[in-house]
């Protein structure tokens, strides 16, 4: 297995604070990376570094073979092989859930709109939202958008997937179907994904490795039921703590 | 002197021909004060992240160019009447062109000068709505489009345009008005629009009453024309 991942001794700065220190991470093909830590650690500026929607201040980055900053012209293949999902969902309001999932197959992979508009009945369907394809965003629920939100990131068929906290906006009832579209997409389709995520069942069930991050630094990292079973840290132990109270 | 119908139907035709120029010069000035109010709306926000991420190397420089360049041409436009602009355009532009390229005889006709001046002043306020409803749009749909590896042009395109040019129709639709009535101030340089149509009428019969009703019903007209029509295209969009 080769890594598709790499940071090396990477820095990031906003102004003359810098929020992630040194660091050193390799993701590999197939793997479902973990990442929790408190508010404020530096958990999504991490994943945000990765397809480049924040540009490293320092070190090197190389997603599938591209190296940031030598060639930070490739910025957008390196965004086509790594998708996003967000906290918030960020769908196309003016969109429908259809043509949301079509928008990255037919924009960014100029591929014909009846070629888009299958893979993205597809994916709707596969997400459990056949049935949505004509609804707009604002009339789907929290879970459905996310769920379509996440059809539109798999649409341009992206090696790896990137999730910053994807059911922290959602009602609690809605956030196990979420989860199980995650489950299944790393499940079925060997997704490399990294994750950003305080719900430690899906932790311990689907990720193959735990990273906790504190204050810019990777604290400790292993495989997951390891590291929540024996904590090597004070901070881990507490925050661990914190979050099974949720 | 009582209220006199056939006055008006006598100043009819002449009035009609005046009310065509002014729609004829708001359309040109709606249609040619957006491509300027595009351009310098996004102009003056070029290089900032309401537009994508921002720029390096070359392009940085280059977009504190434009965005001066926008600024510039928006403030000028802003910060002085459109009667003294109409005038300078027509009066005073001339003479300037003849001092420094030294051309005899450089005119512009009161027509083009009318819609050229419409043109920018349109172009400088429709050039703020644009700004503004561009920076309305919520940053994580611009990192949304950007994750899925599209390029700038299409991320305003595809994601910020439709979005932004909803929220831009009411107050388009404010400007549009405001633009119509603004062709009246053209009898200045002598274009016979509306006003200066009713304006000759009245001087030659004095029936005041008659000739501004019809004038006031005629722009009335129009501005109707112009709202329901850009209401018409806010119920397609279904603003949200
Ligand atoms: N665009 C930004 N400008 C300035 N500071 C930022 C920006 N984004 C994040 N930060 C700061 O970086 C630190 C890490 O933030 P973030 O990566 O969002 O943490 P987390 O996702 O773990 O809560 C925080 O102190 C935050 O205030
Ligand atoms: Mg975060």
């Amino acid at each position: 297995m080769s890594s598709i991942i790499e940071l090396k001794n990477v820095c990031k700065s906003f102004g003359d604070i810098e929020v992630l220190h040194n660091i050193d991470l390799s993701v590999q093909e197939g793997e479902v990376v973990v990442v929790i830590g408190p508010s404020g650690s530096g958990k999504s500026t991490l994943i945000r570094c990765i397809n480049c929607l924040e540009l490293i201040s320092s070190g090197e980055l190389i997603v599938d073979g591209i190296r940031i900053p030598a060639e930070k012209r490739k910025i957008r293949q390196i965004r086509l092989e790594v998708g996003m999902v967000f906290q918030q969902f960020n769908l196309f309001p003016h969109l429908t859930a259809l043509d949301n999932v079509a928008f990255g197959p037919s924009k960014a992979r100029k591929m014909s709109k009846s070629k888009a508009t299958d893979i993205a009945r597809d994916l709707l369907e596969k997400v459990g939202l056949a049935a949505f394809e004509n609804k707009r965003p604002d009339q789907l629920s929290g879970g459905q958008q996310q769920r379509v939100a996440i059809a539109r990131a798999l649409a341009v068929s992206p090696k790896v997937l990137l999730f910053d906290e994807p059911t922290s906006a959602l009602d609690p009832e809605m956030i196990g179907e979420v989860l199980d579209v995650m489950q299944n997409i790393a499940k079925d389709s060997g997704m490399t994904m990294v994750v950003v995520t305080h719900e430690m069942g899906f932790a311990s069930q689907v990720g193959d490795r735990l990273i906790f991050m504190d204050e810019g630094l990777i604290v400790e990292e292993g495989k997951p039921g390891e590291v929540m079973k024996n904590p090597g840290s004070d901070r881990l132990k507490e925050f661990l703590g914190h979050v099974k109270h949720h | 002197m009582g209220f006199e119908f056939s006055v008006i139907t006598e100043s009819l035709p002449a009035l009609l021909a005046g009310a065509k120029l002014t729609w004829i010069i708001t359309i040109l000035g709606i249609v040619g004060g957006m491509a300027c109010g595009i351009l310098a709306g996004l102009g003056r926000i070029a290089g900032t992240e309401a537009l994508g991420e921002k720029p390096h190397g070359i392009y940085k420089p280059l977009t504190v160019l434009i965005r001066y360049i926008s600024s510039g041409y928006v403030e000028t436009i802003r910060g002085t009447p459109i009667i003294v602009q109409a005038m300078f355009l027509y009066f005073a532009f001339p003479m300037l062109v003849k001092a420094v390229f030294d051309i005899e005889r450089f005119r512009i006709e009161a027509l083009t000068a009318a819609v050229i001046t419409i043109i920018f002043n349109a172009g400088a306020y429709i050039a703020e709505i644009v700004r503004g409803a561009v920076i309305s749009v919520d940053k994580g749909l611009l990192e949304a489009g950007m994750s899925l590896g599209i390029s700038r042009f299409q991320l305003i395109v595809h994601v910020i345009g439709p979005i932004a040019f909803r929220r831009m129709i009411p107050p388009l639709g404010n400007q549009f008005i405001i633009s119509l009535k603004d062709t009246s101030l053209f009898i200045v340089i002598g274009v016979g629009e509306l006003t200066r149509q009713g304006q000759e009428i009245m001087a030659s019969n004095f029936r005041a009453l008659e000739i501004w009703l019809t004038v006031a019903v005629m722009y009335l007209i129009m501005t109707t024309v112009l709202a329901m029509t850009l209401r018409h295209i806010e119920r397609k969009m279904e603003i949200f």
